[in-house]
């Protein structure tokens, strides 16, 4: 008895030994791969389609010889004489008045008649401190077809949600849930950042020392003035860059 | 017989304001007309863009604006000449010295208000902060300087006139 109890004791052991071990690993192993991609698509399908990224193209074009135009954020006629970049800060003053004082009569007496192709370009200041999210959610708002109205409520409410930051909740005053859901994937997923960073390489080659800077491009000449404009002057200047033969 | 000139402090400032102020006013209007390119720019667009710059001072109308940005350029340049050659030096002096007067108060006023400008002064954008304000005094003071000593020394006989008969014997 007691000899059967001792040959049998090594073979328990090894037993016991081999399933703890066993037993340890299959604890220790990551999960089953194909049973997380089910409860991420589970996820997925739990949560509405919208809050993936829309597929959205961020080719540039080149107009006039300017370069890297990202034409979401362009307005009117490519084939106009005269190009106008603006590099503005959502966050700074200045760039707020000429946006409402000067840049809407421009769209409407140069851009919609064919005389200026007018290109926004963000330039977000270091120390404005909600200015690259402002952009970020512009040029979202621009890649759903919806620029200008974002751009009015961003430069409309800059002292709102400069105070406290909701650039959000600034923008989805002007948009639609579903619309403002596609905005919020894009800027989520920072499918458009390198646009923003582009535009803010293409500035500092300029220099642009100051925001906001225009750019007036006639003829292989381009003209930079940094500050704000007035609507009268400027549009003597203009007048003079489209009659140039 | 002739002396030689003595040593006259006011007049070697007279001298470098002359040549300091008259090139600057040359470069200064010629900048503007060709804003510094080549080949230059039609004159109404240059004009123009001057014009551009005048009204961000936020002082001038419309057409005084117009005015200066038309005028202001060539003016310049006359008066700087007019400075090198010396003719009827206390005339442009004092001409000169009102006019940079004007750029510095212009200057001085615009950098109070914080006006995110550019100077205007030459071709070269140039965004108006202090170091505008120091050189525009610096300049002032040159050319207050050189308009006092002229009228001082317009009353003295001049160092290398011929002497007086009662002097020669």
């Amino acid at each position: 008895m007691e000899e059967s109890v001792n040959r049998r004791l090594p073979l328990v052991s090894a037993s016991l030994l081999t399933l703890i071990t066993c037993g340890t690993l299959l604890l220790a192993a990551p999960p089953d791969q194909k049973s997380q991609t089910k409860a991420t698509t589970a996820k997925k399908a739990a949560a509405p389609a919208s809050t993936e990224a829309p597929t959205v193209s961020t080719a540039t074009i080149t107009v006039n010889g300017v370069p890297d135009i990202d034409p979401t954020k362009a307005f009117g006629s490519k084939t106009a004489p005269v190009v106008v970049e603006i590099y503005s800060d959502f966050q700074c003053p200045a760039c707020k008045q000429l946006f409402l004082n000067t840049t809407q009569k421009v769209m409407d007496n140069y851009v919609s008649t064919g005389k200026v192709y007018l290109v926004h370009r963000d330039f977000p200041l270091p120390m404005h401190a909600y200015s690259r999210v402002a952009a970020s959610y512009s040029r979202a708002a621009a890649h759903i077809g919806k620029c200008e109205p974002v751009e009015q409520a961003l430069f409309q409410n800059q002292e709102k949600w400069e105070a406290n930051g909701d650039v959000k909740g600034t923008v989805a005053g002007v948009l639609s849930p579903a619309e403002m859901k596609k905005v919020q994937a894009l800027v989520d997923a920072k499918t458009l950042e390198p646009l923003i960073e582009k535009d803010k390489q293409l500035g500092q080659t300029l220099p642009v020392t100051q925001t906001p800077t225009s750019v007036f491009h006639s003829k292989g000449q381009n003209y930079p003035y940094a500050g704000t404009l007035s609507y009268d002057v400027l549009k003597d200047f203009l007048d003079q860059l489209v009659a140039q033969k | 017989m002739m002396q030689s000139a003595p040593f006259n402090y006011r007049r070697i400032i007279i001298w470098i304001g002359r040549l300091v102020l008259a090139g600057i006013f040359i470069y200064a209007g010629y900048a503007k007309i060709t804003m510094g390119r080549s080949p230059r720019p039609p004159l109404g667009v240059a004009l123009g863009f001057f014009e551009m710059q005048v009204s961000s001072y936020q002082i001038l109308s419309r057409v005084a604006s117009r005015f200066v940005a038309h005028t202001l350029p060539f003016a310049e340049i006359a008066l700087g000449l007019l400075l090198l050659v010396g003719w009827q030096l206390r005339i442009w002096a004092t001409l000169i010295t009102l006019i940079i007067g004007g750029f510095f108060a212009s200057v001085v006023r615009a950098y109070a208000m914080g006006l995110q400008i550019n100077c205007g002064c030459f071709a070269k954008p140039e965004p108006l902060d202090g170091m505008t304000v120091l050189r525009d005094g610096a300049l002032l003071l040159l050319a207050v300087l050189m308009t006092v000593f002229a009228f001082i020394e317009a009353r003295k006989p001049h160092p290398w006139s011929a002497a007086t008969p009662e002097q020669s014997t």
